[in-house]
């Protein structure tokens, strides 16, 4: 604005800035405030607007907009405006008739044209133009030809006028400045004239400026037509444009006459200015006063106050920040009159609320500065409520029963405040969510997470002296799952004895009070003991096996798993839930898998690699793939119930000792049952990866993750434990993958072990046939195995009948007894089930004639059949597959592996 | 009807498959000869060529025709009589097998097929085997009605499928004097081949190929149980309709309203599609065939283990 009055006096430029003010005011704002200030403002601020006004502002605000488009070059916006427009224009039809097209439409539809076609030259920039972009330019600019084609006199006129710049300064002046110009001086009028004109001719192609510029003409045109409403033909672009001069300079002249009254009057003068303010910006300048300055400030006055507040809200075009603000100074007011705690504390309840409030939908996620402000008056809230014992708060007290005045009663507060936390999570949550995990950002966010722990923190302390029982469980649930992932370096370090490094070290060990595991005990046993929803409980023991699991306390996870039979129905649940209960499993198995307990560990992840899904399953990440399937709205929903980032289980990881677990059990098991026409795949998905590994056409070093294990697994199913080993552990897998457990070291060793038994197995199994006796001692040689251990392996093996041979005590020889099934032998077994099937089937055919088992078998018989199939081909499959198909750990011992 | 055959065909035959067909490959050609009283005499025979990828245009009844047309012109009996082929472990009964030799049968009535078995030739005895359709399988397979009603009417079952031409070979004296002079000169363990111990390969090859005929076998039925019962299902569904709508009509007519017009019940209910019978038939033959394999194969292997065994406590 500044720019072109920069020759103008000291007065002008005061003027005509002011002058600015008044007019891009936002409509609606005016009423709203108003609403908003007491009733003694209001006469004053109602403005009594025509139909006219309201349509053609809505246009000019339409105009705008399409200004705005047109400058950032974004045709798909300009489009959509540009048919709102039409839309709206239409809708004003009565007034247009009456009044003729007003100018400033004219105006934009020329511009628009000159706009488009210029853009439809620029050949290059069409070509950089993104797709949407440009068909929207080709259909706005076939739209606006077809539309412009009506008016196309005006257009005319118009360009004509624009043509012209401006006509002599003296003749305007006098055609029009009977009464009202006399206050003004006729110099600076001559100087801003000018500058104007200018302006408003160079508006076509100098984009910068016109936007303001068309908000002046707008706004002059309706306000000039207003003060002379008898002139209801059409005037043409210069005359408007001095009329617009002349509205300038009326207004300023009212302006200033206001300005003097003002000051006249003493009482109501601030409040006026500032509604005056108020009406430029749409912002208040200062904070507003609520109350007449004569009113006595009590506490039903503020509650009246605070519930006429409150009634603007939730209603559409309510200005949200505006409300905030106010209820924040009404605060303020509270406190400054020491109305006492119970009126704060409500007001507060409000301001959080209205904080909550400030996203019109439930998919955005607060901005930084309301979240810090929601904190800050969440923590304020708490000061308050620790300070001052004599606080009810309940969502039960009724509107009218509350007691907020001060005196000898104990204030009586509506509301809740577990409810505000647990939105305050909540949001934090999707903030997280939010934030791009790989940014500085993110960690600032997570920054708050000590916050916001506090908080919980502190209301839980509240709660725990007044809550009910369930509000602690409720606030319990939140401290747990605030705890639940986190690894407690600390416990982890003290227990395996050592001591902090440093004094300070130690000091900041103490301070920091119990061990997480002992919080969580107590926390959770409260709410198995408490609780009487299913669901806070359901995710408190899944917590509490996740947190377990996470610092390897196996055998406690296994068994609250087991007890608590969540598998059974964890199906029946919503999606979070189920969400944590797959994270639980996988932290389950991650664990038996450091613990060494190779099968439990596949069994646990087997559900959830299987499927191929693991990021959906834990929820963190959308899979591309049905994307087709899902529509718009059920991807928001699965986009709130991804887990955010820092609480992620690494999916590299959990694959690798999916995959790893996979190995030691499937390649033992491939070498026994080579021959086996019924052998089954332990794990499908490290099959499909051994294939994907043998359809290499070229075999290089491994690379991946994935390579390695299956370059691993090929060295295993030679007995090669060495290089199998090699791959397993080496820079690139420790780096990938086993740096990540707390407990490296162990972990290597344990699986260096486990590899050397395996492979020890394997060996026996592939390569027993081609001995008649082996010596143990060059077994264990072999291997690097103890002689006991090879002692046990094989004996284990002899006792579950996989191994056909004994021990020769004097010598430390394995002697075979060669007892395999030839391969024909194995071929007739084969053939053998398959008639047995093939007679199964013959014999439905019978049934479906016979009726229910004529036949050539009664039942018994058919039974017995049956039975002595099942005898034959029993073993593995009540080890593998029995009890956690469905996610079970119940019928672990049976597995006679 | 008797069948004979000279020495020259079957040489030409294993000729021809030792140049032509390894393994499961299969050698094919034509019989040439005459029919004398109630015999059918093969004197000569000619091989098809082995197709190739390349000419994919060749004409092979063109082939068939020049064959016997210069046949003739160097007097050679000339007259198709039928065909041969060559089988891997016994795996001749197919629809292949079947349709050939049924259109075979179909222009010359005479025409048998000659099955030669290579393998049980290389372990010492010649395996030659002369089949044809019989008259009810022919039948059958004019009428191109293989559902499962119409091969009951029929009453055909595996075993008679196809009839086995018993086969004499005749050799000219002069072939006859040279045998026996052959016989003398040959070594004695030329002539143990027979006696071959090693018999587990072939068993696991014949039961290999045994299991994959009994899993076909397993689907058909499979199918046809599935076809049944939906047919009963159906059956049922359209008793259900019809009384029904008995029902109603007898209401209708009690209240002197016309009966509802009769709508065309198999419209209503198409009965599903009957499966084909004819390929389990098949199946269950070829079966039946490896059985009769395996148990020839098996009870001369017991003898051979006998002898073995009563030799080894001479020794």
């Amino acid at each position: 604005m500044s720019r072109f009055f920069a020759t103008g006096s000291d007065s002008e430029s005061e003027e005509s800035s002011s002058a600015d003010e008044i007019t891009p005011k936002a409509p609606g704002t005016t009423l709203k405030q108003s609403l908003l200030l007491s009733d003694d403002e209001e006469d004053t601020k109602r403005v009594v607007r025509s139909a006219k006004d309201k349509r053609f502002e809505e246009l000019t605000n339409l105009i705008k907009t399409i200004r705005n488009a047109m400058k950032i070059r974004d045709m798909a916006k300009c489009l959509e405006e540009f048919e709102q427009l039409c839309r709206a224009f239409l809708k004003s039809k009565n007034i247009v008739d009456k009044e003729g097209v007003p100018s400033f439409y004219i105006r934009l539809l020329a511009d628009l044209e000159d706009y488009l076609n210029q853009l439809w030259e620029d050949k290059d920039g069409k070509k950089k133009m993104n797709k949407n972009n440009a068909k929207a330019l080709s259909t706005l600019r076939q739209k606006i030809r077809k539309y412009n084609r009506d008016f196309e006199t005006e257009i005319a006129a118009y360009k004509e006028v624009s043509r012209k710049s401006f006509l002599p300064p003296l003749t305007c002046s006098s055609s029009e400045s009977e009464g009202e110009a006399g206050g003004v001086s006729a110099k600076s009028f001559l100087k801003k004239k000018p500058d104007e004109a200018s302006k408003s001719s160079s508006s076509g192609e100098d984009d910068d400026d016109d936007d303001d510029d068309e908000g002046w003409s707008g706004e002059s045109k309706e306000s000039d037509s207003e003060s002379s409403d008898g002139e209801a033909k059409r005037q043409s672009m210069a005359e408007s444009f001095l009329k617009y001069v002349l509205f300038l300079i009326l207004t300023f002249k009212t302006w200033e006459s206001r300005k003097h009254i003002e000051e006249e009057e003493e009482d109501g003068g601030e409040e006026g200015g500032e509604g005056w303010e108020k009406v430029k910006y749409g912002v208040p300048l200062e904070k507003p006063k609520m109350f007449a300055k004569g009113t006595e400030i009590n506490t039903t006055v503020v509650v009246k106050k605070l519930n006429e507040i409150l009634q603007a809200r939730g209603k559409k075009g309510t200005d949200r920040a505006a409300q905030i603000e106010l209820l924040h100074a009404l605060a303020a007011i509270a406190a400054e009159h020491n109305l006492g705690q119970g009126i704060l504390v409500k007001i507060k309840f409000n301001i959080i609320a209205s904080l909550y409030d400030y996203n019109p939908n439930l998919a955005a996620f607060m901005k930084a500065d309301m979240w810090k402000k929601c904190l800050e008056c969440i923590d304020e809230l708490l000061d308050i409520l620790f300070e001052n014992n004599n606080i009810f708060i309940g969502e039960n007290i009724a509107e009218d029963s509350e007691n907020l005045a001060v005196s000898d009663q104990p204030f009586r507060v509506r509301g809740c405040v577990l409810t505000l936390v647990e939105r305050m999570d909540e949001e934090f949550t999707k903030i997280m969510q939010n934030t791009d995990p790989h940014s500085q950002e993110y960690v600032d966010n997570l920054k708050d997470e000590g916050r916001v722990c506090g908080i919980v923190d502190r209301l839980l302390t509240y709660l725990e002296n007044k809550g009910s029982t369930e509000e602690i469980c409720r606030v319990y649930l939140r401290r747990i799952m605030h705890t639940y992932y986190k690894f407690d370096y600390k416990a982890h370090r003290r227990s395996l004895g050592l001591q902090g490094e440093t004094k300070s070290e130690q000091d900041q060990e103490e301070s920091e009070g119990e061990d997480s595991a002992l919080i969580m005990d107590r926390l959770c046993k409260f709410i198995y003991a408490k609780d009487r929803t299913d669901r806070i409980r359901t995710c408190a023991i899944l917590c509490h096996i996740y947190h377990h699991a996470l610092h390897s306390r196996w055998y406690q996870a296994r068994d609250l798993m087991l007890m608590s039979h969540l598998q059974d129905n964890i199906h029946h649940s919503d999606p979070p839930v189920q969400i944590l209960y797959n994270r639980t499993m996988v932290q389950l198995g991650i664990c038996a898998f450091r613990q060494g307990m190779i099968k439990d560990a596949h069994n646990a992840l087997l559900d959830i690699q299987s499927s191929g899904r693991a990021k959906e399953l834990l929820g963190q990440g959308l899979l591309m793939r049905n994307m087709q399937e899902r529509n718009a709205e059920q991807e928001k929903i699965e986009k709130r119930r991804q887990v955010p980032f820092h609480m992620h289980i690494n999916l590299e990881l959990l694959e690798c000792v999916y995959l790893v677990s996979a190995m030691l059990l499937e390649i033992p098991y491939m070498a026994a049952h080579e021959f086996d026409a019924r052998r089954r795949m332990i794990s499908k998905q490290f099959h499909h990866q051994l294939r994907v590994g043998e359809r290499q056409p070229l075999l290089g070093p491994p690379e991946s993750m994935r390579e390695h294990v299956v370059a691993a697994s090929k060295a295993m199913k030679m007995g090669d434990w060495r290089t199998c080993h090699s791959f397993i552990i080496n820079e690139k897998m420790n780096s990938k993958v086993w740096d990540l457990f707390p407990e490296t070291q162990r972990v290597r060793e344990m699986l260096v072990r486990k590899i050397q038994e395996e492979s020890l197995r394997t060996y026996l199994f592939t390569y027993s046939s081609v001995y008649d006796s082996i010596s143990m001692e060059i077994l264990s040689e072999m291997f690097q195995l103890e002689m006991p251990t090879v002692h046990s392996i094989i004996s284990k093996m002899i006792i579950n009948e996989e191994l056909m041979a004994s021990l020769d005590q004097p010598t430390q020889t394995v002697v075979m007894h060669r007892t395999e099934p030839t391969s024909l032998q194995n071929m007739a077994l084969q053939l053998a089930e398959k008639l047995g099937s093939l007679v199964e089937n013959n014999e439905r055919v019978f049934d479906l004639k016979q009726g229910v088992y004529g036949g050539y078998f009664n039942r018994d018989q058919k039974g017995g059949y049956q039975q002595k199939q099942g005898g034959y081909q029993g073993g593995y499959q009540g080890g593998y597959q029995g009890g956690y198909q469905r996610g079970g750990y119940r019928n672990q011992n049976q597995s006679n592996y | 009807m008797g069948f004979i055959q000279k020495q020259y065909v079957v040489m030409k035959i294993i000729k021809h498959y030792q140049e032509e067909g390894q393994g499961s490959e299969v050698v094919q050609g034509v019989l040439l000869g005459l029919v004398v009283d109630d015999r059918l005499e093969i004197t000569n025979c000619f091989p098809f060529p082995q197709h190739t990828e390349d000419d994919a245009d060749f004409d092979e009844v063109q082939y068939q025709m020049e064959m016997m047309r210069s046949l003739r012109h160097v007097n050679i009996d000339h007259l198709h009589v039928g065909w041969y082929q060559s089988t891997f472990y016994g795996s001749f009964v197919s629809r292949a097998l079947l349709d050939s030799q049924f259109s075979y049968q179909h222009a010359i009535e005479e025409s048998v097929v000659l099955i030669y078995d290579p393998i049980k030739t290389a372990q010492g005895s010649l395996s030659l085997k002369a089949y044809r359709l019989t008259p009810k399988l022919m039948e059958i397979c004019k009428e191109k009605d293989f559902t499962p009603e119409g091969l009951k009417k029929a009453s055909i079952g595996f075993e008679n499928m196809f009839e086995e031409v018993p086969i004499v070979i005749k050799n000219s004296h002069l072939i006859n004097v040279l045998m026996w002079e052959l016989e003398d000169k040959s070594t004695v363990a030329d002539k143990h081949e027979l006696l071959n111990l090693s018999s587990s390969n072939h068993l696991e090859k014949s039961l290999q190929l045994l299991m994959d005929r009994v899993d076909d076998m397993s689907q058909e039925i499979v199918k046809y149980n599935t076809y049944s019962r939906n047919l009963s299902k159906q059956q049922q569904q359209k008793h259900q309709y019809l009384q029904r709508r008995q029902q109603e009509n007898a209401q209708r007519q009690s209240r002197g309203e016309a009966p509802l017009p009769e709508e065309d019940i198999s419209k209503l209910f198409k009965p599903p599609q009957p499966p084909p019978r004819m390929d389990s038939l098949l199946i269950a033959g070829q079966i039946n065939n490896y059985c009769q394999n395996v148990k020839e194969f098996t009870s001369q292997n017991l003898g051979k283990l006998f002898m073995a065994e009563a030799l080894q406590g001479q020794n």
